[in-house]
């Protein structure tokens, strides 16, 4: 990694003690009381939802037509298949927030991954914040939290379960994403996408070794190197966890751990508190169960996964990003609580961080393909796993159930089927060309067992909340904000080395782009230091969005951004107030640049993606529509998330409630 | 000589346990904690002073209530204060006794229960390690070891020979019932280690074997100590901790022998007459 990169990766790190150090604190949430789970009406119909993440109607029509696909090809052929119009952006968490309260991004305020503070334009986490304990009793170095901290969902807008509900027909929601922490209701529920690790990251591996390695620690997850020093065939190192929010400054705990290298075999022996297990090189070690404590009556438990990836001669360890236990979670994981446990009986430990796949692993070259695809193995023979469990249990009412393996192996493969990709490898290709559909075939396998298990009563429904697309290209907004006066730097400020918008004049500065798809203008009485009279906020919106819809690549020709959607056009509801001012609706093959989202200033305009997260959602929706599939006829001809939303409360008997925008779907 | 007392009080848990085999543990668990109670009653009935105990428990409660009845007379607050200290004293002298005594079955009962309680077979499909400890002056990586494996038990990884710590793991996999006991050889000597498995849900599980010494022997009394001349200082297999589940609480099994022997004990004592 360039000093660049490294400048920028510490950065970004003292940005998310910004944002993350809170979240320390909210560990010592007090538990959400006992829930009774939802009344058990006993509904003639039931309806099963199979979510698949990032399933593409232009993959799976080829799949169908050769063949490859024979569930699906039956579940079409029996009703309806149809593409399923996605949100603007179609970004997963937006995407399925408008599935679960059935109405558009202006009604559930998530417009983006990233939303803006408008008081620091610092970026912070769309989905959910994080408080800590409100009062303390400072003792010498110990800080006694003397109330709990809070995690909040900021979704707004009732979840479609919640309104089955009121009526007393029970659901199952598994992992659905933009549902953490779990909203209150009765119902079973297992939060998703958006679940962070015991860390309060979205992911952050370490990797131990004592060959020269950098990584990025990008926001909200990636990963650390540990250098670590084989002596007498023995590492001593730690494992970072949570910050301990019973000390002064709330620093970082530590779990220390040893590794015994046998002299000559490629093994190992790994031991910490009361775990002693044994590795062999390129070995999974299943989950183990680690502990924090804070205090001696005071800690957390989370659980890991090691890799032994080389002994000699060099040595590479690599451990999984700490997951949250669901035995004895740390952070609300379930609905009722207890559900999360009584899943912890049955299977043992599981993923329970939002999107499981290591893909900051893979992207560093902490794993490779193969490596990376044995972890996405395990999730995927996880969700079957309880899949068949759940479908076993399913008596009445509705069950929601997702798969993320499509999505995240899209993201990271789609260079290998696309030869125009900066990032294509022949060797890899003909290693790995295969994989997505694989991946399809994989979901078929999911809908063949649902299938099997599922009586004639059940509807089946199977959806996917947006389509995929190379990404070749990356757009630097900020960068062209920056060339066409929209925004301005303070003299003196070299644009390619600014972060987090450090060196912008916010008094000359008109429009900013924060997130991945998002551009808000700087509006007096909005923003902290506004410049934008509201009377000039339509036509300078009018006037950015005609400039950017003609933005070309010099190097391909094609038009960047097919579409720059004005927010107060496209979004209805309570909170279109709180949403950028303009959506980039990206032509296909192009997305926003890596370093644009988080108010950096990148030389080039238009640059290549050389990355191996290689594909991607987020153009204009009408690109890459998600799918959906089901056993009954739909009426609608072009269906929209929110349409099925309304259709699983129409079938149920379920009046549609007025803030629901979407029309029924059957 | 410690071997054949292990296997008398061994033979005696079998026996004690036999009928439960097939319970919940929790029964196993109350009825050796009501045995308990028994023995330590009758122990404690017969080499403590009753009469001197009754005596001076009556003397803390004179005290008390004078505390109480006096509370403006400073003096006979403080001689109260200082009659009560010296009773409690004589209390606790009249309990050392009884308690030195009940110590030794204690220690006994407390190893076997370990072998009950403690520890979980892995069932098939599970891993466990199997650890041999040596001698320090032993040069493990001259040392000639091999592992012979009965039907059931498949060996995973090659040894890791930890030389700092005169140790040897191995990671072994459970594939199916194991009735025949594993072997160790080192340098051509074979040492035998029983392997626990079935699916009764009271097992007696030894994970340590080891070399003969007064008290090793006492602390892991499951198997016949190995010889005093070997290379071997103990094999050990790594099984996963037991818990006793009581309305989704986990309990350690000390924990719920003692809570249950000290209730059962209090509860009993009216009784038996005996005067605690």
């Amino acid at each position: 990694m360039s000093g660049r990169k490294n400048e920028e990766a510490l950065k970004r790190r003292e940005f998310l003690q910004l944002v993350l150090g809170t979240s320390a604190g909210v560990l010592l949430a007090p538990g959400q009381a006992f829930l009774r789970t939802a009344g058990r009406k006993e509904t003639g119909l039931k309806v099963l939802v199979l979510g698949m993440d990032g399933l593409d109607t232009v993959l799976l029509d080829r799949f169908l037509q050769e063949g490859k696909l024979p569930h699906f090809q039956k579940l079409a052929a029996s009703g309806t298949y149809r593409p399923l119009r996605s949100s603007v952006p179609p970004q997963s968490p937006v995407a399925w927030a408008n599935f679960i309260t059935g109405t558009n991004p202006g009604g559930h305020a998530i417009f983006d991954f990233v939303h803006r503070d408008p008081g620091t334009y610092l970026p912070v986490f769309s989905a959910s914040e994080s408080l800590p304990a409100r009062h303390n009793l400072r003792l010498g170095k110990l800080n006694i939290p003397l109330s709990g901290g809070e995690i909040r969902n900021l979704r707004r807008g009732r979840a479609f379960w919640q309104i089955l509900e009121d009526h007393d027909i029970p659901a199952t929601i598994f992992k659905i994403p933009s549902n953490y922490p779990p909203v209150e209701t009765r119902q079973r529920t297992f939060s998703g996408m958006g679940t962070p690790d015991l860390k309060g990251y979205y992911g952050l591996f370490n990797y131990y070794t004592n060959e020269y390695k950098t990584v990025t620690e990008e926001y909200g997850g990636g990963g650390r190197v540990h250098d670590v020093y084989v002596i007498g065939n023995r590492v001593e190192a730690r494992i970072p966890g949570p910050n301990n929010p019973f000390r002064q400054g709330n620093p970082e705990t530590f779990v220390d751990f040893k590794v015994f290298i046998d002299p000559v075999n490629p093994v190992a022996k790994i031991a910490y508190q009361d775990q002693e297990f044994i590795l062999r090189e390129k070995e999974w070690s299943g989950w183990k169960k680690i502990r924090f404590d804070f205090i001696p009556t005071q800690g957390v438990t989370g659980i890991c996964m090691f890799y032994l990836k080389e002994v000699r001669p060099k040595f590479k360890l690599y451990v999984s990003p700490i997951n949250i236990d669901p035995a004895d979670p740390a952070l609300p994981l379930s609905t009722p609580e207890s559900y999360s446990r009584e899943l912890a009986r049955k299977f043992g430990p599981f993923f329970t961080k939002g999107l499981p796949a290591d893909t900051a692993a893979l992207e560093n070259d902490v794993l490779d393909e193969k490596e990376f695809l044995a972890q996405d193995e395990i999730v995927y023979q996880e969700s079957m796993a309880m899949l068949e469990e759940e479908l076993r249990n399913f008596r009445s009412g509705l069950l929601f159930y997702y798969f993320s393996n499509a999505d995240q192996r899209q993201h990271m493969f789609f260079r290998l089927i696309d030869r125009n990709h900066p990032a294509y490898d022949e060797k890899l290709a003909s290693e790995f060309g295969q994989v997505i559909e694989q991946t399809y075939r994989q979901m078929d396998r999911a809908l063949q067992l649902a299938m099997e298990k599922v009586d004639r009563n059940t509807v089946i429904v199977v959806m996917s909340d947006h389509g995929f697309c190379p990404f070749r290209r990356g757009f630097n907004l900020n960068t062209w904000l920056l060339r066409n006066g929209y925004h301005v730097l303070r003299p003196g400020t070299r644009p390619e080395e600014v972060s987090l918008f450090q060196g912008t004049d916010w008094s000359r500065t008109r429009a900013y782009g924060v997130g991945l798809n998002a551009l808000y203008l700087n509006l007096k009485g909005r923003e902290a230091q506004g410049l934008v009279r509201p009377e000039e906020k339509e036509p300078l919106l009018r006037e950015l969005a005609q400039k950017l819809e003609q933005v070309t690549d010099p190097l391909t020709g094609e038009r960047v951004i097919l579409k720059a959607y004005l927010t107060s056009e496209v979004y209805s509801g309570a909170y279109v107030h709180e949403a950028p001012d303009i959506i980039l609706g990206f032509n296909r093959n192009y997305r926003i640049s890596w370093n644009s989202p988080l108010g950096s200033f990148p030389r080039e305009l238009i640059e290549d993606n050389p990355q191996k997260w290689s594909g991607d959602h987020m153009t204009a929706p009408d690109l890459i529509p998600g799918v959906l599939l089901a056993s009954r006829p739909a009426r609608l001809e072009q269906p929209a998330l929110e349409d099925v939303t309304a259709g699983i409360l129409t079938m149920f008997g379920v009046k549609i409630p007025p803030e629901v925008t979407g029309r029924p779907l059957f | 000589m410690v071997w054949w007392l292990n296997r008398a009080v061994g033979s005696l848990f079998n026996l004690i346990f036999l009928p439960f085999s097939s319970f919940n543990p929790w029964v196993a668990m109350l009825v050796v904690s009501l045995l308990t109670a028994l023995l330590m009653l009758f122990i404690y009935k017969k080499t403590s002073n009753q009469e001197g105990i009754r005596l001076v428990k009556n003397r803390i409660k004179a005290r008390l209530l004078e505390i109480r009845l006096y509370q403006t007379d400073l003096r006979t607050q403080l001689g109260s204060q200082k009659e009560l200290l010296a009773a409690n004293l004589q209390y606790l002298l009249y309990n050392l006794k009884p308690l030195l005594v009940m110590i030794v079955p204690i220690f006994l009962i407390l190893a076997q229960l370990n072998l009950w309680f403690a520890s979980r077979p892995p069932a098939p499909g599970e891993t466990f390690l199997l650890k041999a400890r040596f001698i320090k002056t032993v040069d493990l990586e001259r040392l000639r070891l091999d592992l012979e494996t009965p039907t059931g038990l498949v060996v995973e990884t090659p040894p890791v020979r930890i030389i700092d710590e005169a140790e040897v793991a191995w990671r072994l996999k459970v594939t199916g019932p194991v009735d025949e006991p594993l072997v160790v050889q080192v340098n051509g000597e074979r040492y035998q280690k029983i392997v626990p498995a079935g699916k009764s849900r009271l097992l007696r599980v030894s994970t340590v074997r080891v070399k003969r010494n007064l008290w090793q022997e006492l602390l892991y009394p499951g198997e016949k100590p190995l010889p005093a001349d070997s290379l071997l200082k103990q094999i050990e297999l790594r099984f996963e901790p037991q818990r006793l589940h009581l309305l989704g609480i986990g309990f350690h099994w000390l924990v719920a022998y003692f809570l249950l022997s000290i209730i059962l004990g209090l509860a009993l004592k009216g009784l038996f007459r005996v005067e605690i």
